[in-house]
């Protein structure tokens, strides 16, 4: 029993799939540069391809470098809720700083 | 439950049912620590977008400062570091311990190349005199919270560095067991956990890169 739960667990991936991700990432990080520096995108869409682009990269380590693809949901989750209570740090601090009448001087 | 001890491998505690249950448990247990780790960073990543929001003239300005090259430099460097701590684990997976130990020192000697990069442009900006809060003394820059930039920008930069130093001490560690002989397919969590922090490592510079550097 604890032979078969073993298979299950532990995915070996070929060296193709992690180059192919290896390679990826590599081209995504030419593509953001490029639109960085060579193409003219209007404010905010300049920034929102930036980190949707940065958001692709990251799930693409997440799920097959550190394994999430292959692995218990569970720790999928964990990233999940650390990326959702972070996102929530950060909507209730600009409730505050982007409604105040006058930035605090000294800040 | 008879066979239940004498089926155990020496390197599982006598607290977890198998080798697996205790490989999961400390993989999950490592993530606890990423979730930790991503919350930390959160932080300074939130001062970055209250400061944003409140000047973004000036971070189209600072961020001029900043050489894009190296930064992407660092960022292939790093993907790089990742793809090899990625095969890394593979090659334990398969018992070949000979290509775990050369990916380890291919990943500690991109992390010294990162390091040094790294090196470079804060040494660089110091001579111009681009030092965090009260002591910034650059007169390149019109803004007024131009000092403010910086002090994120080393923050972020600094905290980010210092878990590379720390990745570099842990993945070191890693291989002298490897050459010890401490690891193989069946046995190999240490090796499993300090990737997971290696990537992490990695995802955090992801989003620093144009954060910091791509700004126009």
């Amino acid at each position: 029993m604890s032979g078969n739960s073993h298979e299950n667990h532990h995915h070996v991936s070929t060296a193709g799939q992690l180059w192919a991700v290896g390679t990826a990432l590599l081209i995504l990080t030419i593509i953001t540069v490029v639109l960085a520096k060579f193409v003219t995108i209007p404010a905010p869409f300049d920034i929102i391809t930036a980190i949707s682009i940065a958001v692709v990269k990251a799930g693409l380590v997440a799920a097959f470098f550190m394994n999430l693809y292959w692995d218990t949901k569970f720790n999928a989750m964990l990233l999940l809720m650390a990326v959702a209570f972070f996102m929530l740090m950060v909507l209730i601090t600009l409730l505050d700083t982007l409604y105040r009448v006058d930035v605090v001087p000294s800040f | 439950m008879a066979n239940h001890s004498t089926s155990h491998p020496t390197h599982v505690q006598h607290h977890f049912v198998d080798a697996d249950q205790q490989f999961d448990s400390a993989k999950m247990g490592m993530w606890v620590f990423l979730v930790n780790e991503i919350l930390f960073f959160g932080g300074l990543f939130c001062a970055y977008i209250v400061y944003r929001s409140w000047y973004p003239e000036l971070f189209t300005e600072a961020a001029l400062e900043l050489n894009t090259f190296w930064g992407a430099v660092n960022t292939v460097v790093l993907i790089g570091s990742s793809l090899t701590v990625a095969m890394a684990i593979r090659s334990v997976q398969k018992d070949q311990i000979k290509g775990l130990k050369i990916n380890l020192l291919i990943t500690i000697a991109l992390a010294i190349v990162f390091m040094v990069i790294k090196g470079f442009e804060y040494s660089h900006k110091f001579h111009l005199g681009i030092f965090p809060g009260e002591f910034y003394t650059f007169e390149g820059l019109e803004h007024a919270k131009a000092p403010i930039f910086f002090s994120i920008y080393y923050m972020l930069t600094g905290v980010h560095a210092l878990h590379v130093l720390i990745g570099i001490g842990l993945i070191y560690w890693i291989y002298r067991r490897a050459v010890r002989g401490d690891f193989s397919s069946e046995y190999y969590t240490p090796v499993e956990i300090t990737g997971l922090y290696w990537h992490l490592v990695d995802l955090i510079w992801i989003f620093l890169f144009p954060l910091l550097y791509l700004i126009e």
